[in-house]
């Protein structure tokens, strides 16, 4: 962007510059002249201005990071208490796919309190080295020593490229570490795809989903990017272990906080949608609350669980955490079954990865039809009832 | 307690976008702009807080002269002042460019009002494009707390005791004043205007502030695409049910859920 520079040592009249700019962009403030946002850049006040007093200037272009002094790609282990969240590990996988492209290695950054043993657990992932930063500071997740250690951990690593789960935790670590590291982060990214110059190409909807967007950040490293659990494959653990456990020390006063954690409340005991291997979901063509009991009993039948859309969330029929979509749950059932659901565009992003989709709608135009693996046009409410009867049977309940 | 709540305007979130095939850019003509859904819930909890606590409520934004009429309706359920950066081209700057743009404006409106704002209030992602961030890099520029996804706060003597939602369950966190959140739908729906507020809103001055002169963005969106489509499915037939039920058992054998 260009822009003006006025050098009021310059100025004789200040009246008589400032009613040159057709535009009334020059105006007088506490004794100097300044240009307001009103500008069009017409550049006249230079021109027809006393000689010298503006001056138009092109921004230089900031000069080009070195971008051979970042290298790898590194995956921030998100945790509870040392149980490592699944989408650490499809990160990494990730992250291994991207590293191949390059040549260039994998790293996993691990911070908490008493986590060194459970560090073992991700070296069967294939990770090259994983950074540990274990202290007492870090039992709990609290935002600014967090933002310390992944400082302190880029500083020393330099990564090129770094992916966060996009988690609670992760959502509020990534950008702090961006804006701390003055780098870029795109949020919610479902595909990545790493170039050879290692800039990466980050794709991630937009619009509730009937756009993508395709990312990247140029002049910035390292490249910073979230991902929902569920978008990327998970990798197969391995047997053997491969890789080091590097530990880590930093600066104690690093890791002081304004913001305190004075309890945590959990919800009720439960699986989230995310790891059931099947799905039933109520879609707006369930007429009353207690229907939802036929889609219970048949989700009970094949081990899994009921979910739903948004409008059945928001009825307040079910709990905002069984919604499926853009604004819920990103899910990747081996089964998912739909029962009046339409299939709109932030429904379907949420669940598209499944392995097989079945919808059941009675209207042959609905858009899940154009997601589903198997389309059934007809009424749930006569068909659920006989499927439940044909699976009691075939498991001799 | 004086609070600050931060508004964007997006296209009418319940109005399916689609890309133009020409243009190549998202299809937005004829798409009412709206103030984004968790900028209303900020305002509605801003507001909430007002009547119990006291204080004023200034809104900002950052947009062209179009965004004036969103902000007029942010003064109608509850804001008491509320000022526009002025930048033609808001929607290509990153979440960054606009934190920039908005701590300088945080600077600015406490100066003009001589106050200090003890609560910053954003909405927890916008509906359109949904980075999520410019709350925490807000914060992250005013060197102040920040709590993410938030469904309560109070006031306490200087701190605000927070309700976060996480996916695990809930938090109790405790933040010193002043400090960011960003809200999260809570239990309540936003107010309506009525005919009164609207009329004394329409009196009210939006004033007018400029961009801090350097903003750069970071990240550069490259092109927008239409999501692959998928093939079209297997129909199965639903005149006899007997039929479909069965075909139906073999897709889940299939799936190996048995
Ligand atoms: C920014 C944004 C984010 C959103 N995020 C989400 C999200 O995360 N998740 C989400 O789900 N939605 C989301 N939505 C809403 C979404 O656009 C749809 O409105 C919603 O998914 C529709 O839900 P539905 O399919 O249950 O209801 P409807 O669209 O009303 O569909 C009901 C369907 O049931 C069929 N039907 C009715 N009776 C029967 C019967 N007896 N047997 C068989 N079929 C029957 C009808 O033919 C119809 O197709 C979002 C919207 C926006 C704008
Ligand atoms: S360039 Fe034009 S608009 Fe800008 S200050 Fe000069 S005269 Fe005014």
């Amino acid at each position: 962007m260009a822009r003006l520079i006025v050098h009021q040592e310059r100025i004789p009249d200040h009246q008589e510059l400032i009613n040159i700019c057709p535009f009334g962009a020059l105006e007088e403030q506490d004794g100097k002249v300044v240009v307001n946002a009103a500008c069009k850049m017409c550049r006249l006040c230079i021109k027809k201005g006393p000689e010298g007093a503006m001056e138009y200037v092109e921004d230089v272009k900031k000069p080009e990071i070195n971008k051979d002094e970042w290298k790898g790609v590194a995956v921030y282990a998100d945790h509870v208490d040392g149980t490592i969240h699944p989408v650490t590990f499809e990160l990494i996988g990730k992250a291994k796919e991207m590293a191949a492209v390059t040549g260039q290695e994998v790293y996993v950054l691990f911070m908490g309190n008493e986590i060194r043993d459970k560090s073992e657990e991700i070296l069967h992932y294939g990770a090259d080295k994983v950074f540990v930063y274990d202290k007492e500071e870090l039992a709990r997740f609290k935002i600014e020593p967090y933002t310390a250690v992944f400082e302190d951990f880029i500083k020393k690593v330099k990564p090129s490229s770094i992916l966060v789960g996009a988690t609670t935790v992760g959502r509020q670590l990534a950008p702090r570490v961006a804006a701390r590291m003055k780098t870029g982060l795109t949020a919610d990214c479902t595909i990545l795809e790493m170039n050879e110059n290692s800039d990466l190409s980050q794709i991630r909807p937009a619009f509730g989903g009937n756009i993508m967007a395709h990312i990247k950040t140029p002049n910035h490293r390292p490249q910073i990017a979230t991902v929902r659990y569920k978008i990327m494959n998970a990798p197969a653990r391995a047997e053997s272990k491969s890789g080091v456990i590097v530990d880590c020390d930093m600066d104690q006063e690093m890791l002081s906080s304004h913001v305190d954690v004075i309890d945590i409340l959990p919800k009720a005991k439960e699986t989230f949608i995310e790891n059931s291997d099947v799905l039933v979901v109520a879609g707006r063509g369930v007429k009353k609350e207690e229907d939802i009991n036929m889609l219970r009993e048949l989700a009970d039948l094949l081990g899994g669980q009921v979910a739903c859309t948004r409008p059945m969330a928001e009825s307040g029929w079910m709990d905002a955490k069984y919604q499926i979509g853009l604004s819920g749950r990103t899910v990747r059932p081996k089964l998912i079954i739909t029962c009046g659901v339409s299939g709109a565009i932030q429904f379907v992003a949420g669940m598209n990865h499944s392995d097989t989709i079945f919808a059941i709608n009675n209207d042959p135009k609905a858009p899940i039809f154009k997601s589903a693996h198997y389309c059934l046009v007809g009424d749930f409410y006569d068909i659920l009832p006989k499927l439940i009867a044909k699976i009691k049977e075939k498991e001799g309940v | 307690m004086e609070m600050l709540v931060c508004i964007k305007q997006v296209p009418d979130d319940s109005v399916e976008i689609s890309l133009d095939l020409g243009t190549k850019e998202p299809a937005l003509i004829g798409v009412t702009p709206v103030v984004n859904a968790f900028d209303t819930y900020a305002l509605e909890m801003a507001a909430r807080l007002k009547e119990t606590f006291g204080g004023e409520i200034t809104v900002v934004s950052v947009g062209n002269d179009e965004v004036k009429n969103s902000l007029k309706n942010c003064l109608a359920v509850g804001a008491d002042h509320a000022y526009l950066v002025k930048h033609e081209k808001s929607e290509s700057l990153d979440p960054c460019g606009i934190a920039n743009i908005l701590k300088k404006a945080v600077h600015d409106i406490e100066g003009e009002l001589e106050t200090k704002f003890d609560l910053i209030l954003c909405g927890k992602e916008s509906t359109d494009y949904a980075s999520s961030q410019v709350g925490l890099l807000l914060a992250s520029k005013l060197r102040l707390p920040v709590a993410t996804n938030i469904i309560k706060v109070e006031p306490m003597d200087g701190i605000m005791r927070i309700k976060q939602e996480t996916e695990e369950g809930y938090r109790s966190i405790e933040a010193k004043t002043p400090c960011v959140v960003t809200v999260q739908k809570p239990d309540y729906d936003p107010r309506y205007p009525t005919i009164k507020s609207k009329m004394a809103a329409r009196k009210k001055e939006i004033k007018e502030l400029s961009p801090s002169e350097e903003v750069s963005s970071m990240l550069e969106v490259i092109r927008v695409f239409e999501p692959a489509k998928r093939v079209a499915g297997i129909k199965l037939k639903a005149d006899n049910e007997q039929e479909v039920v069965a075909q139906a058992m073999s897709v889940m054998t299939a799936a190996k859920v048995f």
